[in-house]
């Protein structure tokens, strides 16, 4: 078993050999790309991708602050929104309150001036109503006055006699009496 | 049904690995003189350590891209520009795109490695197609076709070179291992191998656990076969590739110029997709072992 064991690796070793010799790997140059290899890509690592790592890496905390500010900013913007409705709405129902006071003010206004006027005009028509009744009086009297003297003098050319005060007095009252009747 | 699956994945790479040394090994018997050489070239040895070819690409690359980088981040300003931007989108985009497999907490520790695996694969295949590479360099001419061969190309494309693959595939496997360990603790990580999954009593779970034991050591295999057949996939495809390329350029040497060019943009897009899928694969390695709780994912390594 072992002797099989040893001739399989033997085997093995010795196609392993000829792989390599034939496609010309040794264990130096192996080694040097090795070396080769591991020293260029931390080189890549250090002067090619950290550089542009570290930008792409603030540029994405930018990007990722940009967004929460613009997300701060859409929140205070629907907040002041919210107050400036808020706010538009206390002055609608303010304006239309006050609105409604000046409605009700300038009613009342209006119903007490028609009544002052009223109160005014009736107090004028009273007043004149008044005045034509002096003067209604004022005017009947004299024409009483008038008449009465006519009287008196028709009667005295028509008689051709002298009247006396009596009489004149009489018919005087005579004929006021007939007028006012 | 779970065991059929690990054994597919067990047999998987193996088969990989013995079918492609056979093919190799059957087209080196063929040809005497294949297309591309297998091997990368060493240019400068020093000591028992040799730069090769595929080595000076992998460098050239690396550079650049550092100093794109560099040039990049030069002057970073709030609103990118021009290659700033450029760099920006690969790295962002590549960053979304693993955050979305793996999740955020895995990728911010990760990312390093998988944008690194990515990107550096994904150039050096890419840099691989441009003319000059493979073609220029040490060689002989043929005395009977009067051609000229390439011996020790200055230029190989890095990833048609094992040892290369291999690297990067390694260090994924010892970063795989922290990052498990790490996440799960080693009781954590022994018991995601081979602690039975589910709820079972009595008999069953004596059972069970006789299983899952049995399946824990096939996971530990398909595990220890994972860098093996990430570096032989991608080996494989670009040194196919770059073959392919190098053979229909002479097979014609009048039209030379014109025959490779639509295999050109097909190189293009596997130079992309092979970069994608080793990135992929290391990103979903870790996350299978890296993740917490038992997801219906978890349990299918």
């Amino acid at each position: 078993m072992s002797v099989m064991i040893l001739a399989a690796s033997e085997s093995l070793a010795d196609t392993v050999r000829q792989t390599a010799d034939t496609f010309g790997w040794t264990p130096q140059m192996f080694f040097s790309q090795v070396v080769s290899f591991v020293i260029m890509a931390l080189l890549l690592r250090r002067f090619a991708y950290k550089p542009i790592l570290a930008v792409l890496e603030e540029r994405r905390r930018a990007i990722e602050e940009g967004q929460l500010n613009a997300e701060k900013i859409k929140k205070e913007l629907a907040e002041a929104e919210k107050r400036y409705q808020e706010i538009v709405a206390k002055a609608n129902a303010d304006a239309q309150k006050m609105i409604d006071e000046a409605r009700e003010s300038a009613a009342h206004l209006s119903e007490r001036k028609q009544q002052e006027a009223i109160a005014a005009a009736e107090q004028i028509i009273a007043k004149a109503r008044e005045a034509a009744a002096i003067e209604h009086d004022r005017t009947m009297e004299s024409l009483k006055r008038e008449l009465g003297r006519l009287v008196v003098q028709t009667t005295a050319k028509v008689t051709e006699k002298v009247l006396t005060p009596e009489d004149q007095r009489r018919l005087q009252e005579e004929a006021a009496r007939q007028l006012a009747g | 049904m779970l065991d059929k699956m690990r054994n597919r994945c067990f047999l998987f790479p193996f088969l990989t690995l013995f079918g492609g040394v056979a093919l190799a090994t059957s087209a080196m018997a063929s040809e005497s003189e294949p297309a591309l050489p297998l091997k990368p070239a060493p240019l400068v040895q020093i000591g028992g350590f040799a730069i090769t070819n595929s080595m000076l690409v992998t460098w050239f690359v690396a550079a650049a891209i550092i100093i794109f980088a560099q040039v990049a981040t030069r002057n970073i300003r709030a609103i990118p520009t021009g290659i700033q931007n450029f760099w920006e989108w690969l790295v962002e985009s590549l960053y979304n795109f693993l955050e979305g497999i793996i999740g955020r907490e895995l990728v911010s520790k990760t990312f390093w490695f998988f944008a690194t695996i990515f990107i550096f694969i994904l150039f050096v295949n890419w840099f691989g197609l441009i003319p000059g590479v493979g073609t220029i360099g040490w060689g002989h001419t043929d005395p009977a076709s009067g051609v000229f061969h390439i011996d020790r190309p200055l230029l190989r494309g890095g990833n048609a070179d094992l040892n290369m693959t291999t690297a990067m595939a390694a260090v994924f496997f010892v970063l795989w291992f922290v990052w498990a360990i790490q996440a799960q603790g080693v009781g954590g990580f022994l018991k995601h191998l081979f602690a039975p999954k589910g709820e079972t009593s009595g008999i069953l779970k004596i059972l069970m656990l006789f299983i899952f034991f049995a399946v824990g050591w096939l996971e530990v295999i398909s595990i220890l076969f994972r860098p093996i057949a990430l570096s032989f996939r991608l080996f494989g495809n670009i040194y196919a590739g770059e073959s392919m390329l190098e053979t229909l350029s002479s097979m014609m040497p009048a039209l030379a110029w014109l025959i490779p060019i639509p295999f050109y943009f097909l190189e293009v897009l596997v130079g992309f997709v092979q970069a994608l899928v080793f990135m992929l694969l290391t990103a979903v390695f870790t996350l299978l072992i890296a993740q917490h709780g038992p997801g219906p994912e978890g349990e299918h390594t």
